[in-house]
């Protein structure tokens, strides 16, 4: 048999088989400690095993809302769905809150995949792309002109999400190791954010007329523009309800610069 | 002996130990890193990287290279392992003889190879593309395994030895691996390491296994085993000083735990070396 032969033989029993075929059996030498077969299952067993423990650090609420072996069955119906295909292992569970939505019926599916997903952009907000955030200090020495010209975006870790249900009161009790709560639909979405500030990951829920200011502000509104949309409803206090969520925002490590400052 | 100069005795970088790493400064001579954690685009892993690598010198250690996988070799990867050794300028790269990819799937495993000729001119022709990419000879581990194929035609350790001859390529002896394939397949663990070419083993593990009796399992989640301590006394013996580096990847224990380990690996080599001295 040849190396691609044997390969194809041996991943096809990994990732599909519940046993060896013969033409890869045959292939083996077996030997006193260890039979042809009860080599071959080793690999096999690990297979599953490396893959569930690293779905199982990556979705801990998930498992917790699952139990253990009906997260064992969706993680083994996902490895078939979807093998992995990135080198890198820390990727495995990128496509599981898709996979989610061809595995668990109503009323089930939307809270849970929620959580799925919530957690998921934990797992991505932990290692995005380091950039300087805009800091108190960098706005201090603004000049008049800066404050005209100055734009900001959301820092590259920070994810924006939409909840439908109380998924972060799941996915807290769930870090605590308390009970989960019932899934509930409050009225209306949640904005919430998640991101990584000084090396650890961040997240809160947003009411809707700071997610509105902010969505408007990192989508390159100006600071001048901003205070004049929040006037409709602060009046002559606009101008310092804006700058006292650009200062929350700043401290929160949200932001970077997008725009050029002038020098 | 090993014509490298030693780098000393290290332990595997792991994110348990990176505040007290940084704070306490332990007398670990070198870190080794698996390269496909910090192949990522910020965040923690990076920080301390760098911090610890402003203090210690580091190794790349990876797991993803697939040498001897029958696919295409991931040039995004190497890309990636190229731009994260210009970043860190370990002493050296390493990976393992195996494959960890079939044609459709990584497999995110350390898979035995059939040591025949076709494999050795095939794992040969991509090694040397991976040396040219990352412009340095490249390290290759023996695994642990836990089958052996009926169309070798040579030994791991021969056809480690003709890899090398063939492509320059190092050696990272891991004697834990030889002594559980041994125990699993029968064979005689100092006779692999004899028939290695010595001048050029850069670098050894050592770890710890699990012992279900009838065969053994590399786990690492365990401290070494007392005859993996003798193999490794016997391999100095033979080789001289070589950069040894213990790998705990589970299970993880105090930070003293992992360094007492190191002091006895240190208490035995100096044991060699004075006995070989008198």
């Amino acid at each position: 048999m040849s190396l691609s032969a044997l390969q194809t033989a041996f991943e096809t029993y990994l990732t599909d088989g519940a046993l060896p075929s013969n033409e890869l059996l045959e292939q083996v030498r077996g030997c006193t400690a260890l039979s042809a077969l009860e080599g071959l299952r080793i690999y096999h067993n690990a297979y599953r095993s490396r893959l569930l423990a690293v779905l199982r650090e990556d979705f801990p609420a998930l498992q917790q809302w699952l139990g253990e072996e009906s997260f064992e069955q969706l993680a083994l119906a996902y490895f078939t769905a979807w093998p992995p295909r990135h080198f890198s292992i820390r990727w495995l569970g990128e496509k599981l809150p898709e996979f989610i939505g061809s595995y668990i019926a109503e009323p089930q599916l939307s809270p849970i995949r929620e959580l799925a997903e919530l957690e998921w952009t934990f797992t991505l907000a932990f290692d995005a792309q380091d950039v300087e955030a805009l800091s108190l200090q960098a706005i201090s020495e603004f000049s008049a002109e800066d404050w005209v010209s100055f734009r900001v975006s959301l820092t590259p870790s920070a994810r924006w999400l939409r909840l439908q249900y109380n998924t972060l009161a799941l996915w807290k009790a769930a870090k605590s190791g308390d009970l989960l709560p019932v899934a509930t639909q409050p009225a209306g979405n949640r904005d919430c954010l998640v991101w990584r500030h000084n090396l650890v990951c961040q997240y809160r829920s947003l009411e809707p007329e700071e997610a509105s200011a902010l969505r408007f502000f990192v989508e390159g509104g100006s600071f001048a523009e901003l205070c004049e949309s929040l006037s409709a409803i602060h009046g002559e206090q606009a101008p310092l309800q804006a700058a006292t969520w650009l200062k929350l925002w700043v401290n929160e490590g949200l932001l970077k610069l997008r725009a050029t400052i002038h020098e | 002996m090993s014509k490298h100069k030693t780098l000393g005795f290290g332990l595997g970088l792991r994110s348990e130990y990176y505040q007290q790493i940084l704070e306490q400064r332990p007398a670990v001579d070198w870190f080794e890193i698996i390269s496909e954690n910090y192949l990522v685009s910020g965040g923690k892993a990076l920080y301390f990287l760098d911090a610890i690598g402003e203090q210690y010198p580091l190794v790349m250690h990876g797991v993803s290279l697939s040498i001897g996988g029958s696919h295409n070799l991931d040039m995004g990867y190497l890309r990636q392992l190229k731009q994260l050794a210009d970043r860190i300028q370990p002493q050296w790269v390493s990976d393992h003889l195996c494959w960890s990819r079939g044609n459709a799937h990584q497999l995110h495993d350390l898979l035995p190879l059939p040591f025949t000729q076709e494999s050795l001119l095939h794992v040969a022709a991509r090694v040397r593309l991976v040396q040219d990419v990352l412009e340095r000879p490249i390290v290759l581990e023996n695994v642990s395994s836990y089958v052996q194929w009926k169309t070798s035609s040579m030994s791991e350790s021969q056809f480690l030895s003709e890899l090398s001859f063939l492509t320059g390529c190092e050696l990272l002896l891991d004697v834990n691996n030889v002594y559980v394939s041994a125990r699993n397949q029968d064979f005689d663990p100092w006779q692999f390491i004899l028939e290695l070419p010595h001048e050029r083993i850069r670098q050894i593990h050592l770890a710890g296994h699990s012992d279900y009796g009838q065969y053994l399992i590399d786990t690492h989640d365990q401290p070494i085993a007392d005859p993996v301590w003798a193999l490794y006394s016997k391999t100095l013996s033979y080789l001289g000083p070589t950069s040894t580096l213990i790998e705990r990847d589970d299970h993880f224990p105090p930070f003293e735990d992992l360094l007492s380990e190191l002091e006895h690996a240190r208490a035995i080599a100096n044991g060699v070396i004075s006995r070989a001295t008198l």
